[in-house]
């Protein structure tokens, strides 16, 4: 138990289950299979970013393109998906290769030209958007095929609920659940995992260890991109057309995810449990400020200061074990 | 690590900047080049046709890349060439006031004759519009109110009151009862004219529907689909009698009738709301949308440049005067331009 509260994820379960308390309590509709799993596919193009902007955050740097690549990956799927006779997996795989690309532009203008992390990103964002509003006019895309529809409304399992409804995972679920294993496997168990987390703690270090960081850098936005990609048309799956402009703002929403669920922009730090926790805790907020009644104009003040209060737990935490370590180096 | 971050948000600024300009500058210029253009072939058939020299009629938007906006910039450029004057419609990428003050500025070192304006900020504006009408150029506001002074005529796109009261009136039709709950959705809280749309709607409900009750106060929807579908469900979660919803600016009635549809509560729950007809049309047809209303969105950048134009013939505005191109228009007040009664869309 004791191993348990010294968890950096500590502070943000503490918070969760605080608030899942209450919830339950003051409104009987919060803890239902339904609304839980509604909490989950409402916030998997989140979570799905989230998972790729982790590796990022662990290695120090920062990618702000994502709302404006995730713009143009969902642009090109719903036009490929509108003029070519084509199947789901296909879609994937296109986004996907957008994403990456974007990715790989943001990892070599980095490495290659040296640039800081911020400003590249900044850049090809801002490129990006341009490129998307030149192509669409900002107008959207409809009418989008009946396969499509299908996969949107796919679910694992197929419970009937008494209002005539079924209940099952829907696919949007599985794809962020499985996003977050392959990036914790990627994280724990692989070369370029490990690597990640040593150019976060020490860039010069990683180095001398022997790590080719320059590679591992292209290969950090590529998986960024590639996951923005995937949360391209997840998001297309939901919504069932292509605003181009709804993704404003996003980069700033994933980004606080992944630090509420205890990464740090600073890098080092980071885990894909931590990031879950982060998902998990900013869709109940939204969720259940409703539920619990709470008036409109409070709910952001409320939002603000659960962030907050999450944020600082985790920071106390840390600060307190490090004084322990620095006493422990005096006394020595 | 303090001296890095510092020199890291400087270039990033500088980047920014920079950025900022290269983008509103190419804009300008491919403008331009198309004015000129319109200019020496518009010259070659005025010469012809008639001796009058035609205007310039600047129609700024609030931002352009969004279908409302090209939509209005497509009435707008309609009107230009079927009236005979230079329409140049340009505005920022982002809705941004400072950006519309700068390329103001560029237009009346330019010497255009009339400045339409959708301000982002109507106070930010103030300074450049006292300007232009210094420069004596003809300024008008249209989709949004720039300060009052210092137009010549004001064009709205619909009535405010009126259009808030029909989607109070409408959603009690569609509800088919008086005497039920109803809940209200809105792109962003601090929209003044989604504010001023909902503020009728709900005064119209308690003076003339005294029992139909307003669940919670109005929920943002951050101009944004998917959350409109969420908190639609989160609602529908949170106050199972809801029977009715208002759903105010374009995206939040299509997120909302999602969600009614992903329920299947079609026949249960009523869903009416400002939306853009072409993208409303699937919702409707599966019956989880039952109203879209919006004005004509062409037709609003015409009305502009027709009025515009008609203003610079020498003509005094009106109530029912006749406006070339347009036929008669609707003036109440001194110069607001009233474009007409919104336009329904259901299945």
């Amino acid at each position: 138990m004791k191993k348990f509260t010294k968890r950096k994820e500590f502070g943000i379960i503490l918070i969760i289950l605080i608030m899942s308390f209450i919830l339950t309590i003051v409104s009987s509709a919060f803890l239902k299979a339904d609304n839980i799993i509604d909490i989950l596919r409402n916030n998997a193009v989140y979570g799905i970013m989230a998972f790729g902007m982790l590796p990022v955050l662990i290695s120090g740097g920062i990618d702000l393109s994502v709302a404006s690549s995730i713009a143009l990956c969902a642009v090109v799927a719903g036009k490929i998906m509108t003029v070519f006779d084509t199947n789901i997996v296909i879609v994937f795989i296109i986004s996907m290769l957008v994403g990456a690309l974007i990715g790989l532009i943001n990892g070599l203008i980095i490495t290659k030209l040296k640039i800081a992390p911020m400003v590249a990103t900044l850049g090809i964002m801002t490129v990006t958007l341009g490129v998307v509003l030149l192509y669409t006019g900002g107008t959207w895309i409809s009418g989008l095929p009946e396969y499509f529809k299908e996969f949107g409304m796919a679910k694992l399992g197929n419970i009937p609920t008494k209002n005539g409804l079924t209940l099952g995972i829907p696919s949007q679920v599985i794809i962020l659940i499985l996003s977050g294993v392959v990036t914790w496997l990627m994280l724990r168990y692989t070369l370029i995992g490990r690597g990640i987390y040593a150019i976060g703690g020490s860039e010069a270090s990683a180095v001398r260890v022997g790590y080719n960081v320059d590679k591992i850098k292209v290969f950090i936005y590529m998986y960024s991109g590639i996951m923005t990609g995937i949360a391209a048309v997840v998001h297309t799956s939901i919504v069932q057309q292509v605003d181009p402009n709804t993704f404003l703002g996003y980069e700033l929403t994933v980004i606080s995810t992944v630090v509420i669920g205890g990464a740090s922009t600073m890098g080092g730090v980071g885990t894909v449990l931590g990031t879950t926790f982060g998902i998990i805790l900013m869709g109940i907020l939204q969720n259940g400020l409703i539920l619990a009644k709470i008036p409109t104009y409070w709910q952001k003040i409320v939002m603000g200061l659960v962030i907050l209060i999450a944020i600082s737990v985790d920071v106390i935490n840390r600060k307190r074990e490090q004084s322990k370590l620095v006493r422990v180096d005096v006394e020595g | 690590m303090k001296k890095k971050v510092l020199s890291a948000l400087m270039a990033v600024a500088m980047i920014s900047s920079l950025l900022a300009g290269c983008s509103s500058k190419t804009e300008n210029s491919s403008t331009e080049t198309q004015t000129t253009e319109t200019k020496s072939t518009e010259a070659q058939t005025t010469e012809t046709e008639s001796t009058e020299s035609s205007y310039d009629i600047v129609v700024m938007p609030k931002l352009i890349g969004i279908p409302y906006f090209t939509q209005t910039g497509e009435g707008a450029k309609q009107a230009g060439e079927e009236l005979g004057v230079n329409v140049i419609y340009n505005g920022p990428t982002t809705a941004d006031a400072a950006e519309q003050v700068k390329m103001l500025e560029d237009y009346i070192t330019q010497g255009v004759d009339a400045i339409c304006v959708a301000p982002n900020d109507a106070a930010a504006l103030d300074p450049v519009l006292k300007k232009a009408k210094e420069a004596g150029i003809l300024v008008l506001d249209w989709d949004t109110e720039a300060t009052k002074d210092l137009v010549d005529a004001s064009i709205h796109q619909i009535d405010d009151q009126e259009l808030g009261e029909h989607l109070a009136q409408k959603l009690v039709d569609y509800m088919g009862t008086e005497d039920g709950e109803y809940a209200i959705i809105t792109g962003s809280l601090s929209a003044s004219n989604l504010n001023t749309w909902i503020q009728y709607a709900k005064e119209y409900m308690e003076a003339k529907y005294p029992n139909m009750k307003l669940v919670t106060d109005p929920v943002g929807t951050d101009e944004k689909q998917t959350e409109a579908l969420s908190k639609t469900k989160d609602l529908l979660k949170a106050y199972p009698d809801l029977k009715g919803i208002i759903a105010v600016s374009t995206p939040a009635p299509i997120g909302a009738a999602q969600a009614i549809a992903e329920l299947g509560l079609q026949d249960q729950v009523s869903v009416v709301g400002t939306a853009v007809k072409e993208d409303c049309q699937e919702v409707l047809a599966d019956g989880s949308l039952d109203l879209g209303c919006l004005w004509n969105t062409q037709d609003l950048g015409y009305l502009t440049v027709a009025v515009a134009k008609s203003l610079l013939d020498g003509n005094q505005l009106t109530d029912g005067m006749e406006v070339e191109g347009f036929g008669t228009i609707q003036v109440s007040g001194d110069k607001n331009v009233i474009l007409g009664p919104p336009e329904d869309y259901v299945k």
